[in-house]
Formats: C-alpha cells, sequence, structure tokens
C-alpha cells in the first residue's frame, strides 16, 4: 500500500515538475523574445528543451530504470545512497541521491587509456556517440506556438524544410562513436561489439526511413509541426495529427484524432522497432552483449563510459520525443482540444495553454518511456544474425509493403479515413495474433516436456512486433 | 613478417598460401582474412564456475573452441584418501556446490554399499527430500542463468528468489547453506525439525507460482525460443557415445533416469514422471530442467506426506556414533565413539560403483576399501565431465552467441568437473 501512494505520489510530481518546466520554458521564451532580438525564444528553447528536459530525463532515468527493473523483479532497487543532513539523514530518497553517487563515482575513477589504443579516436568515440543524440530533439516541438508578451513563441528549436530527414541523417551519425570505440580499444571483445553495433545500426537504418514514408504521405509533408498539425480554429481546417478522422458537433469536440498510429500501425511498429534497435538497448543490445562479449566500451572507465551510458538514455527520450510527435498526436490533447482552445481564458493567456499542451506532450514522453523500460526488462537478447533477419526480411518488406497500400489508401481517399480503417484492421489483427498465442501457450505447456516441439505454429512472422504493439496499445 | 605482404608470386608467403589467385588475376584476390583467437574465461561472465574456453572466431563463427579445465582442481581424490570415511563428506559438498546434498548422500549410498548396510526407512525419506530439494536450487540457478546470460534479468530473480527460499530450508535441516555435510554412514545425522515440513510446503507453494512466472517470461518468448531452439543441438547417439547422462540426456529422448531404472532409496514408492525431450537442443534442456523442477516438488509433498517415523540411523556402533548419554554414561559408549572418531568406520576390504541421479546425470562413485579406517580411493564420475567434453563437438561451425545459452543449458558444474 506503502508502495502504491509513492508512486501515486511520485506521477503526480512528475507531471507537476513537468508543468512547471514548461511554464518555466513559454515564460523565459517569452521574456526572451521581448527584450532580446526577434528569434531569441529559439535559443532559450536549446537551454529548456535539450539541456533541463531531455538531459534531466535521461538523468533521472538512470534512477528510475533501476527502480522499475526492481518493481517488476521483486526487489527494493537503489536505496543505499543517504544524505547526512538532519531530516533526511535515515531516508533513502527514493534512491535519488544514487544519481549523485553516480556521477561522483564516474568523474573520479581513473581514466584508464589503453596502452594500445588510439588514443585520437578513443577519445573521439564517446564524444561521438554522446553529441549526435544529444542534436536530434531539435527538430521535435514539444509544446504549441502561442502568445507570450505579446510574443509569438514556438517551443522547438529550429524547423528546417528537410524536418525529419535530419532526424535520420544525425541519428546515423551516432554510429561512428560506437564503430571507433570498438575499433580504437584495439581489444578483440571491444571490435566484435563495435562490429556488431555498425552492422545493426546501418541495417536499421534502411527499415527506419522506410517505416516513415506512409506517414509522409498522408499528411504530405517532411516537417515535424506539419506532422503534428494545427487545430482547426475559426473555422479553419485543422492539418495534421490535430485533426479528427470522425467527430461529433457541438461545441465540446470528441472522436477519433488522426493519430500516426491509428493511421500507421505497422509504421509505427517499424519505426518503433527500428529507433529501440538504434537506441542499442536490449531486446537489441548484441553490440554490449554483456554475458558474451562485454561491449564495444569494456575498455573505456570513468566517465568516458558514462558518456556511453547517458547517451543511451538520451536516446531513450529522444525516442519517446519522436515516437510522440509523429504517431501520438504530438502535444494535441486526443479530444477537447478545440474546445479548450477556444476558452477566453486560454486565449488571454498563452503561457497557460502552452503549458498545459507542453504537459500533454512530455505526460506522453514519459509513457513512451516508461514502454521502453517495460520492454527492456521483459525481452532476452535476439542473437547477431537473428536481429539482422528481423531488420532485412521481416521490418523492410513490411515498411515496402505499407509505403504501397499506404499511398493508394491514400490516393483513393484523401480523407485519410480509409487508412484509418485500415489501420484500425492491422491493430485487430495484431492483438488477435497476440491474443491467440496466449490460449495456445496454455495447452502448450499442459503436455510440457513430452511434446517439447509441439506449440511451434502460431509463432508468425510478426511475433514480436505483435508483442511490442500489445504492450504498447494499453 | 614484415615481407610477407610484399607480393611475391613465386615466393613463401604463409598467409595468402591456399588462397593464391590464379596467375593474372591479381584483382580478383580475395581479401585476407584471419581467425581471430578469444578467451572466454578464465574470469567472464558467461563461464559460471572458472573454465577457460579458447575460441577461435572466424567473425561470428566458431572455427575452434578448447575448453580448458583445471582452475577449481583442489585434489579431492587425494584428499579423500587422507581422511576418514565420513571426514570424506565435506569434500563432496564442494564438487556440485549448488546441490550439495546430492553428492553427501551419494557418497553416503556408494560407502553403504560397499559395507552392505540397509539404512532405516525414515532416514531414506529424508534423503530423497534433500536430493530433490538441492535438485530444485540446481536446476532453478540453470534456468535463471540462463535466462540471465542471454539479457533476460528478471526470471533470474524469480529463480533466484525462490532459491533463497530453498536454502533458507535447507539451512533449516542442515545448518549450513550450501555445503551442508548432511547425513552419516547408516543414516542421517539430525532429523527434520519440527514444524519443517509446513514451512516447506508454503515454500514449494511460493516456488510454483515463481515457476509459472518464469515459464510465462521465457517458454513462449519468441526471443528465448529462437536462440535456443535448434541451437546447440546433439543427437541421442553422439550423446550416448560421449557418455551423457542425466537432464541433458533424456533432453536427446533418451528416457534414462537412475530414479527409475535403478531405483534407490524409496523413489519407486512416489508417483512422478521423467521428462524426456526430443531435440537434444538448448531449448528441450531447459523445458526438462523446467519439468524435472515440477516433478521434484510433487516428490517432496509426496515424501512429506508420507514419511514414516522412526529411527534416522542404523544403530550399529560400528558405524553410527552411539548416542550421547551412552558416550558419557557407560564405558562401551565412551570406546565405540573413540574407535569411530580416530579410526574411523572399518569397511570392509574391497570396491563397488554405485551411481545416483544428481541434478545434472549420474554422479557415479568407484570406492575402494583396503579394509583400513580411510578409503584407498575414491573416483567420481561427474555427470559434467563428458557433457563439457561434447561442447566442441555441439558448438564448432555455430555462432559466438550459441555458445552462450549452449554453455548454460548443459550446466557444467566446475567444482564437480575439476574435483
Amino acid at each position: 500500500m506503502k508502495r502504491v501512494l509513492t508512486v501515486l505520489f511520485a506521477m503526480g510530481f512528475i507531471v507537476a515538475t513537468l508543468a512547471g518546466v514548461s511554464a518555466a520554458a513559454y515564460a523565459v521564451a517569452g521574456l526572451a523574445e521581448k527584450h532580446l532580438f526577434p528569434g531569441a525564444s529559439r535559443l532559450s528553447n536549446i537551454l529548456f528543451l535539450m539541456l533541463v528536459f531531455v538531459m534531466i530525463i535521461a538523468t533521472l532515468l538512470t534512477i528510475a530504470e533501476r527502480k522499475w527493473s526492481a518493481l517488476m523483479q521483486d526487489r527494493v532497487g537503489p536505496n543505499r545512497a543517504r544524505i547526512n543532513l538532519p531530516g533526511i539523514r535515515n531516508r533513502s530518497l527514493a534512491g535519488l541521491p544514487h544519481i549523485l553517487t553516480d556521477v561522483l563515482k564516474m568523474l573520479t575513477k581513473e581514466d584508464f587509456i589503453p596502452g594500445t589504443a588510439n588514443r585520437f579516436l578513443f577519445k573521439l568515440g564517446p564524444i561521438l556517440a554522446f553529441a549526435p543524440v544529444f542534436a536530434l530533439f531539435a527538430v521535435v516541438p514539444a509544446g504549441p506556438s502561442v502568445t507570450v508578451f505579446g510574443h509569438h513563441v514556438d517551443m522547438v528549436v529550429a524547423t528546417p524544410d528537410f524536418g525529419v530527414l535530419y532526424l535520420l541523417a544525425i541519428a546515423s551519425l551516432a554510429v561512428y562513436g560506437t564503430a571507433l570505440a570498438g575499433w580504437s580499444s584495439n581489444n578483440k571483445f571491444a571490435l566484435l561489439g563495435g562490429v556488431r553495433a555498425s552492422s545493426q545500426m546501418i541495417s536499421y537504418e534502411v527499415a527506419l526511413g522506410l517505416s516513415l514514408v506512409g506517414l509522409f504521405m498522408a499528411f504530405s509533408s517532411l516537417q515535424l509541426p506539419p506532422l503534428v498539425g494545427e487545430l482547426g480554429l475559426d473555422g479553419a481546417q485543422a492539418t495534421g495529427q490535430a485533426q479528427y478522422l470522425w467527430r461529433t458537433d457541438g461545441a465540446f469536440d470528441f472522436g477519433l484524432p488522426a493519430w500516426g498510429f491509428i493511421l500507421q500501425p505497422i509504421g509505427f511498429i517499424g519505426f518503433f522497432v527500428a529507433s529501440f534497435a538504434e537506441t542499442k538497448r536490449a531486446p537489441f543490445d548484441v553490440p554490449e552483449g554483456e554475458s558474451e562479449i562485454i561491449g564495444y566500451f569494456v575498455e573505456y572507465s570513468g566517465m568516458k563510459f558514462g558518456m556511453f551510458m547517458i547517451s543511451e538514455f538520451v536516446e531513450v527520450v529522444v525516442l519517446a520525443g519522436v515516437t510522440t510527435a509523429l504517431f501520438f498526436g504530438g502535444h494535441h490533447l486526443p479530444f477537447g482540444g478545440e474546445w479548450l482552445a477556444s476558452q477566453p481564458l486560454m486565449q488571454e493567456h498563452g503561457w497557460l495553454y502552452g503549458t498545459l499542451l507542453a504537459t500533454v506532450f512530455w505526460v506522453k514522453v514519459v509513457f513512451l518511456i516508461w514502454v521502453q523500460l517495460v520492454i527492456r526488462w521483459t525481452f532476452p537478447r535476439f542473437r547477431y544474425d537473428q536481429i539482422q533477419s528481423l531488420g532485412w526480411k521481416i521490418l523492410l518488406p513490411l515498411g515496402l509493403a505499407n509505403v504501397f497500400v499506404t499511398g493508394a489508401l491514400v490516393l483513393w481517399d484523401p480523407s485519410l479515413r480509409a487508412l484509418a480503417v485500415v489501420g484500425m484492421l492491422e491493430i485487430g489483427v495484431l492483438v488477435v495474433l497476440t491474443m491467440t498465442k496466449k490460449e495456445e501457450a496454455a495447452e502448450g505447456g499442459a503436455h510440457g516436456a513430452h511434446g517439447a516441439h509441439g506449440h511451434d505454429h502460431g509463432h508468425d512472422a510478426h511475433g514480436l512486433p505483435a508483442h511490442a504493439s500489445a504492450t504498447s496499445s494499453h | 613478417m614484415a615481407d610477407s605482404h610484399t607480393f611475391d608470386a613465386k615466393g613463401h608467403n604463409p598467409d595468402t598460401d591456399g588462397s593464391l589467385p590464379p596467375e593474372g588475376s591479381e584483382l580478383e584476390a580475395h581479401l585476407q582474412s584471419k581467425h581471430m583467437v578469444i578467451n572466454m574465461g578464465p574470469s567472464h561472465p558467461a563461464t559460471h564456475g572458472t573454465v577457460r574456453l579458447k575460441v577461435e572466431l572466424d567473425g561470428e563463427t566458431i572455427v575452434k573452441i578448447d575448453p580448458e579445465i583445471g582452475f577449481l582442481h583442489r585434489g579431492f581424490q587425494k584428499s579423500c584418501e587422507n581422511v576418514t570415511w565420513t571426514q570424506c563428506l565435506p569434500y563432496t559438498d564442494r564438487l556440485n556446490y549448488l546441490s550439495a546434498m546430492m553428492n553427501n548422500f551419494g557418497f553416503l549410498n556408494a560407502v553403504e554399499k560397499l559395507i552392505g548396510l540397509e539404512i532405516p526407512e525414515r532416514a531414506q525419506y529424508i534423503r530423497v527430500i534433500g536430493s530433490e530439494l538441492h535438485r530444485l536450487t540446481d536446476h532453478l540457478t540453470c534456468v535463471g542463468a540462463t535466462g540471465l546470460e542471454m539479457g533476460g534479468f528478471a526470471p533470474f530473480l524469480y529463480g533466484m528468489e525462490a532459491r533463497e527460499l530453498l536454502q533458507d530450508r535447507v539451512t533449516e535441516l542442515t545448518g549450513a547453506r550450501l555445503t551442508t555435510s548432511f547425513g552419516r554412514v547408516g543414516g542421517i545425522n539430525r532429523d527434520l525439525p519440527e514444524g519443517w515440513a509446513d514451512k516447506v510446503h508454503k515454500t514449494l507453494t511460493r516456488t510454483e507460482e515463481l515457476l509459472v512466472e518464469m515459464d510465462g517470461l521465457l517458454t513462449r518468448n519468441r526471443i528465448f525460443v529462437d536462440r535456443t531452439k535448434n541451437t546447440g543441438v546433439i543427437s541421442a547417439e553422439d550423446a550416448i557415445d560421449y557418455g551423457w547422462t542425466g537432464p541433458a540426456l533424456r533432453a536427446c529422448g533418451i528416457d534414462h533416469d537412475l530414479r527409475k531404472a535403478h531405483p534407490y532409496w524409496v523413489y519407486e514408492r512416489f508417483n512422478f514422471s521423467v521428462a524426456v525431450g526430443e531435440h537434444g537442443d538448448n531449448y528441450d534442456r531447459y523445458l526438462v530442467r523446467m519439468e524435472e523442477m515440477r516433478q521434484s516438488i510433487s516428490i517432496i509433498r509426496q515424501a512429506l506426506e508420507t514419511i514414516p517415523a522412526g529411527p534416522i540411523i542404523v544403530d550399529d556402533w560400528r558405524i553410527a556414533l552411539p548416542p550421547k548419554p551412552e558416550v558419557y554414561g557407560t564405558i562401551e559408549g565412551v570406546m565405540a565413539h573413540f574407535k569411530l572418531v580416530m579410526e574411523g568406520i572399518q569397511v570392509p576390504p574391497g570396491e563397488c560403483y554405485d551411481a545416483t541421479e544428481a541434478s545434472n546425470g549420474e554422479l557415479g562413485w568407484y570406492l575402494v576399501s583396503d579394509g583400513r579406517g580411510r578409503p584407498y580411493k575414491v573416483h567420481v564420475r561427474a555427470p559434467g565431465f563428458p557433457v563439457l567434453a561434447a561442447v566442441p563437438h555441439i558448438i564448432e561451425g555455430k555462432m559466438l552467441a550459441d555458445l552462450i545459452p549452449t554453455f548454460d543449458t548443459i550446466n557444467m558444474i566446475g567444482g564437480e568437473v575439476e574435483q
């Protein structure tokens, strides 16, 4: 009971903090526009979105992951580090002091470089692994554009025309970090890890890009803000994921929003799996594979290793953010968005409206991060060649088929409704596949050891994606 | 070696010999690649004990593997020759340290066979209960570690929770978690503690729950199945040729379990079935172990229900220590005690081979006695040794990642292999 209360309190606290920081981000952006030059809000957004939000969430994730895995595994999780101050001396503070101790540990450890390593490339590795993932978030809109202190403020760092292509381009740079780390260490295990990482990340690039093509066609844009969309206010037509496929009439808008995962379930699963593989976390952690080859960073110590670790967590946050913007309606509410935007209070105080919707965005991000944690702690590791065949033989053909089906459906019905119907059918099929597998499993277990391989049918081509979708859809 | 890289069509070049391109087609020459030799172990996360695997890799494919044992060699056989029969017990603990009681009881059973001794019924029941408890802990560790080394941490910790509970029961019974040194020649040295049976029932219920969870996380997990099915395959004929026994052999489809084939103690009184696989791959070995755990739980429950009252050790002062009041009160008691402690049990001269079904297979004992109080020879047929010997046969030509589940599911235990 105490644990449940703690979890509920923590959830409320997280939402309140997200709202608070969002409000601060809008306020600072507004002040920057007012007192500095036009466009200064983009600079403050760099500070808030990339340093405050992404970095702090990634840092907290180190504890969140340990706490959540502990919850899944009947453990308590980190609770030993204490702060020696009156009042909190005997409290574990939910393990938060461990962040401090981890940082201290990494900073004070010996910064060891193997004698035979290439020193320059060895030092370059962590930087190349860390910097690109950090830069990824620049194009993700984290909140609506509103008017603060009489100035127009966007909650996004940059809106280049090539939008998502920037994401794909920068994401593929991260492979250099891991490949260099593996090669320059001059360690056989690290080399194996580096080679595994390169081949895995390169083969998933294709599926990653291809899975998004359907979405581009549906919304006719490559930029993230148009993909997220604008609400249809004052008689204007709603765009992007803000539009409704079907809606009720009346002041309070309610209906089925045109969110990406409804229009493009295959695209969503393909993107999620492929980007999961890019983050190199379980079940795609073969480059690390600590029980086989220890990993491409085996020779790194101290903060250099910390850079690899934290870049993994940053990737998790960025992946959740990008997925939210592309497939979960970005900062839009599932219903009632137009009603909220037309309230006089919201129209008067732009920062309040912005804060509310930015909080919605970050709550979705936190939810998707949680989904990733659940997946990470549920599945064992793939084998190296199985990852390749998942990427090339399953995700790639699925993505290609998806492109053609989506193209035909968008041409046939530009209102996207046909696409949504097909999408929901696909979701239904995936759910049914997951469910039937469970029933078969029940009878498979009954004749246990004798018919060892009796329950093999029912594993179809997309067994794993079906599982992933089931986890993420409730 | 520098000149070996310069191209010289007539000269001897060890790097390119055998793959030299035909005359005039230099451009079509294959990329020269060398095999990479890596050391898995002796200190490596996947080698449970301390085993060194010299692995020669061509890319990710294992060309050659050479298991090197001996890091845990303690001189078990020689040590046993220098102590009395009873004092051998602590040495047997360290053979398969995950299931010490099975080693204890197996050794005692062999000694009793050499003497020609029948132990009391209650002692036989307690030996069955102890053995099956430790079969559970051993299999839990094996299955949990299989999950862990494939990246699934949760099944490992579920297994560890069940194992800790069982270790607590073992501690209450024997006084030690791992090195139990339980049982004596002629029976058992202490009876079941009061209220212990109820606790065991409770622990088994929890273990069953945890097994369901492990089963749910692994058995039908697509990734786990992909990684274990059709990997580490050995045919039944090869397995028999190598001398495999136990779960690893049964996974090949051979229905051979000493508890059924040559029932010892009171195993024939219990209703249990032998889990048999089909394909001899990692997945079947995993399934066999899971099923054996369920059968073990059933055996323990049956044994606790039907255990009779009575003595737990033979009433023969030449073999078992006399009760303490006799030692302190009578001269015969003191003398028997002194003779047993100082000279050991006078096992008649002769030799015998006896085997019990330990968690990883046939744990055999070849004992020779020369009639003094000490063993003349103690040889252990460790089930892990032939299993490990077959690893190169199984894994050569397969992928490096297949080595991990294979090494896990054959469950080679350093302590008994290296003695």
